[in-house]
């Protein structure tokens, strides 16, 4: 068999991705119409599996209840590098593509990680690439990226369903990634960014909470004095969270959002059951805990001032992400090889979250992004405008970072595997995040 | 002997006669108002009106306060008339002290005229000859209870042991000798145009608040400080989230006034202080809302993480207005003015405010009616007394008419009064009632709060 060049299997990979483009563009059209949240994408997935078995690539599915994981292997054994597409929308009121029932919008651009994560495994299957390889691409299509929707997510967990509340967290326990040893996405972003993508970027961690607070009902008109008001205990608490904001300090970039799921069921009775969720972000661990801390007197002063109480679950979120750099040169490399010198740019840091920061704790991954969007991100107005970048470039920018990687008896993913010094063990990381929720009902 | 009616005609031809005297003591007093338990210039012209009308008296009392005698032609009760010494606090009143604030926005300069109007009546010889007892003439001071965070120094040092005058007055053994009790207050409402008593008022306890968080740059390190501000803030607006808590019937006040809120803008807030004020109509409505205003505290303590510390004052207990002695006052009312000239309450009825006439109400018989004469809002800038008349002249009237009622006839009325009225509590009972309602409290969210009691 004849082994091609690191150069003639990029023009192979690249001539394929664009045979098949309007394929995979018209993937992620089709997944932008069917928005679903997190765990609960049963057409994306379904059509991810459809395409799996047009591409005749063995897979398994079910993970982490809706994702699926497929596997191209090299002519010789090396490391599996996964690329990842996010199948889950969030939740917008109003945006155009928007589910007219649920709400359910792809308002961050994930339907067009899936058709480029597709449009990587097209361009691996031109003649001749994989057989090339040494190694193994793994392809996974991961469920919940977006954190929301928090109480039917923990009523999953009760049902013993799931444990963590994100799709990648739950695909590490799994054990989905135990056999990937780096792993690469690319997420879109807005057109404004001064290049075509954008690398190294770093994101807040995060955790989640879910509160409750607890009164006494009482008729609201007749006998208020004998009701314990829960939607004010709520009111104070979000008061209260509000005067801590000048402790954060900026280098932390702590975000505290709440909102309220539950603000009482009778204007006529007093609210005896408020609920709300919300993130605490921050740009390390230490500094979410110490807000999150803060975050937990607001509340529990909340319910001491009705003399109510409260109970705060608190479910582990996601990690701050560690991009890792000799990857990250890799697939720069590419996409300058691709489009030209200067479309890639440095990005700084985000005061959002991606459960792509828990991966690159414990394995070097890769979240570079495409400017491809207009309009606010988790907005209504959110749009990817430009699908040839979004889902062709990323595709074939991935798709060559892996012929590197693999190709030439996988050279480029041993030296990335020897460089990356792991920030946790995956029993570590499982035991981190565990730590990171709790249940406490306060009454004082 | 000479009739009631009689001598009531003497004593009202004397208060006319001394008629500009009386009202230009009343606007001297306007013009030099003081807080509570500073009444220096105030209280050295009553010395002086008493002086010149040549009336025994003791000063000093409680610190500013005076105690004159007038005796009858034979033994029997006595009957106390009180005037309020002291002013309230009101920037922007027209009659204002403008480098203290403190002005009459709540009449207490015309009870002064009142109850020498009062004396001038009863001292008349003929009158008093036909009197079996003796009326004590009390200017009293601090009836409004402000400026906690003062007086709760005076009684540090040792000046004082209750915070109000009518409250040391007891204490110190001023009404040991008084059997019964009597003032007017002037009322800005039409309704109230002549005369009205009955009713009620709110008791009431007070609260000294400490916030302590940590001081830090406010520009370039907020993260260390610990504010104290926003521990009040939270707190304060937990306090107005409990008010659908309340029951109408209790007429419970929760309200208050930041006297510190920081040192310097740059600097995050490290020591503010609130005080604070709970009233309702029973000593249940006061301890629920007081233990509401606590948590609220807590709260905001609990919630940046900050200490407070929790000094509770006793404050006014509820007026109790005697039957007999309303009924009379009423009666002198309409003959003086006419039917209709007293509006009369019924006891369930509270004007929201609290009177410490309402501590002596427990212990002898008491009433506090009302006059008008004034305009504008209590305790507000535009409370004025406009009708000196119906402020000084008419009330000291009244109240000289209702005493002749009482100690005239070998003071069969005033035996009467006392016979029937049973007092709520013995003054020592009271001492011991006050003195438990003092509390400290310093709640730090870690680690857990303590509570010492203090006395």
């Amino acid at each position: 068999m004849e082994v091609k060049s690191i150069d003639e299997l990029k023009l192979a990979v690249v001539a394929e991705i664009d045979r098949r483009a309007d394929e995979a563009v018209g993937v992620a059209k089709r997944i932008l119409e069917n928005p679903e949240p997190g765990f609960r994408e049963r057409k994306t997935s379904q059509l991810v599996r459809d395409k799996f078995n047009e591409l005749e690539v063995p897979f398994q599915d079910g993970l982490a209840l809706t994702g699926l994981k497929a596997t191209l292997s090299g002519g010789s054994s090396g490391p599996t590098v996964a690329v990842m597409g996010e199948l889950d929308s969030l939740i917008v009121l109003g945006h155009p593509h928007g589910d007219p029932e649920t709400n359910a919008a792809h308002a961050c651009g994930h339907h067009v990680q899936i058709g480029a994560m597709l449009g990587v495994a097209m361009g691996l299957q031109a003649p001749g690439v994989m057989d090339s390889l040494a190694g193994r691409v793994a392809l996974i299509a991961v469920p919940a990226e977006e954190y929301i929707e928090v109480e039917y997510r923990n009523g999953l967990r009760s049902e013993g369903k799931l444990e963590f509340l994100g799709g990648k967290a739950e695909l590490i326990r799994l054990g989905a990634l135990d056999d990937v040893d780096m792993a690469m996405m690319t997420h879109t972003e807005l057109r404004d960014l001064p290049g075509t993508f954008g690398v190294g970027a770093t994101n807040n961690g995060m955790v989640a909470k879910w509160i409750r607070f607890t009164g006494v009902a009482a008729h609201a008109g007749a006998y208020p004095y004998d009701g314990v008001n829960a939607l004010n205990a709520a009111n104070i608490a979000l008061t209260a969270i509000h005067a801590q904001r000048e402790t954060f300090r900026d280098e932390d970039s702590i975000r505290v959002h709440p909102i309220i799921t539950r603000g009482g069921i009778a204007v006529s009775s007093v609210p005896a059951d408020v609920r709300m969720e919300t993130f605490v972000r921050g740009s390390s661990i230490e500094a979410v805990r110490s807000a999150a801390e803060k975050v937990d007197r607001a509340l529990r002063a909340g319910a001491m001032a009705v003399g109510g109480s409260v109970t705060i679950t608190t479910t582990p979120g996601y990690l701050p992400i560690k991009q890792d750099s000799t990857l990250e040169n890799v697939f720069a490399s590419n996409v300058e090889r691709l489009i030209g010198p200067g479309q890639i740019v440095r990005m700084g840091h985000r005061s959002g979250s991606t459960d792509m920061g828990d991966v690159s704790q414990i394995m070097p991954a890769i979240h570079p992004y495409s400017a491809v969007a207009t309009g606010n991100a988790h907005g209504a107005d959110y749009l990817v405008q430009d699908y040839d970048t979004a889902v062709v470039m990323a595709a074939k920018a991935m798709a060559t970072t892996v012929v590197d990687l693999l190709a030439d008896g996988a050279r480029g993913a041993l030296e990335v595997k020897s460089k990356f010094r792991p920030s946790l063990s995956k029993g570590e990381y499982l035991s981190l995040v565990r730590g990171m929720g709790s249940e406490e009902t306060y009454r004082e | 002997m000479t009739t009631t009616g009689a001598l009531k005609e003497f004593a009202a031809a004397a208060i006319d006669a001394k008629r500009d005297w009386l009202i230009g003591i009343a606007k001297s007093a306007l013009q030099t108002p003081e807080t509570g338990f500073r009444e220096a210039k105030t209280s050295r012209l009553v010395h002086e009106s008493l002086t010149e009308l040549g009336i025994p008296h003791e000063n000093g009392i409680a610190l500013t306060g005076i105690k004159g005698y007038l005796k009858g032609g034979s033994s029997g009760p006595t009957v106390a008339l009180i005037g309020e010494l002291d002013s309230l606090k009101v920037q922007g009143h027209p009659h204002a002290d403008p480098d203290t604030a403190a002005a009459h926005a709540c009449g207490h300069h015309a009870q002064l005229g009142m109850v020498l109007g009062a004396a001038v009546g009863l001292m008349v010889p003929e009158v008093l000859a036909e009197l079996s007892g003796r009326i004590a003439l009390m200017a009293v001071p601090a009836e409004e209870f402000i400026e906690l965070q003062y007086r709760w120094g005076l009684r540090q040092e040792g000046k004082l042991g209750l915070l109000s005058g009518k409250q040391e007055f007891i204490r110190l053994g001023a009404f040991d000798d008084v059997d019964m009790a009597m003032m007017t207050h002037t009322s800005a409402s039409p309704a109230e145009s002549k005369f009205s008593v009955g009713g009620t008022s709110n008791g009431h306890l007070a609260k000294h608040v400490r916030f302590i968080g940590r001081a830090a740059h406010a520009g370039s390190s907020p993260h260390r400080g610990v504010n104290a501000l926003q521990a009040a803030m939270v707190a304060l607006n937990a306090i107005n989230t409990q008010r659908e808590t309340f029951r109408d019937a209790d007429a419970v006040r929760l309200h208050g006034i930041l006297t510190s809120g920081g040192s310097a803008a740059n600097s995050i807030p490290a020591e503010v202080e609130y005080e604070g004020r709970v009233r309702g109509i029973s000593a249940e409505a006061i301890t629920d809302a007081a233990s509401k205003m606590d948590r609220c505290l807590r709260a905001g303590a609990l919630a940046l993480g900050s200490k407070v510390e929790i000094l509770t004052v006793p404050g006014y207990l509820p007026m109790v207005n005697n039957e007999p002695m309303t009924k009379g006052f009423k009666a002198n009312c309409e003959r003086l003015m006419g039917h209709g000239a007293c509006k009369v309450y019924p006891d369930s009825r509270t004007r929201g405010g609290s009177t410490d006439l309402g501590d002596v109400s427990h212990i002898v018989p008491a009433i506090h009616p009302y006059t008008g004469g004034a305009t504008g809002s209590g305790h507000g800038t535009d409370y004025l007394v406009n009708d000196y008349e119906q402020a000084v002249i008419n009330p000291a009237k009244a109240i000289a008419m209702t005493t002749i009622d009482l100690l005239a006839n070998r003071a069969a009325m005033a035996k009467e009064v006392t016979a029937k009225s049973k007092p709520r509590m013995t003054k020592k009972q009271y001492l011991k009632l006050q003195t438990k309602r003092f509390s400290e409290e310093v709640y730090d969210p870690a680690p857990r709060a303590s509570r010492s009691g203090l006395a």
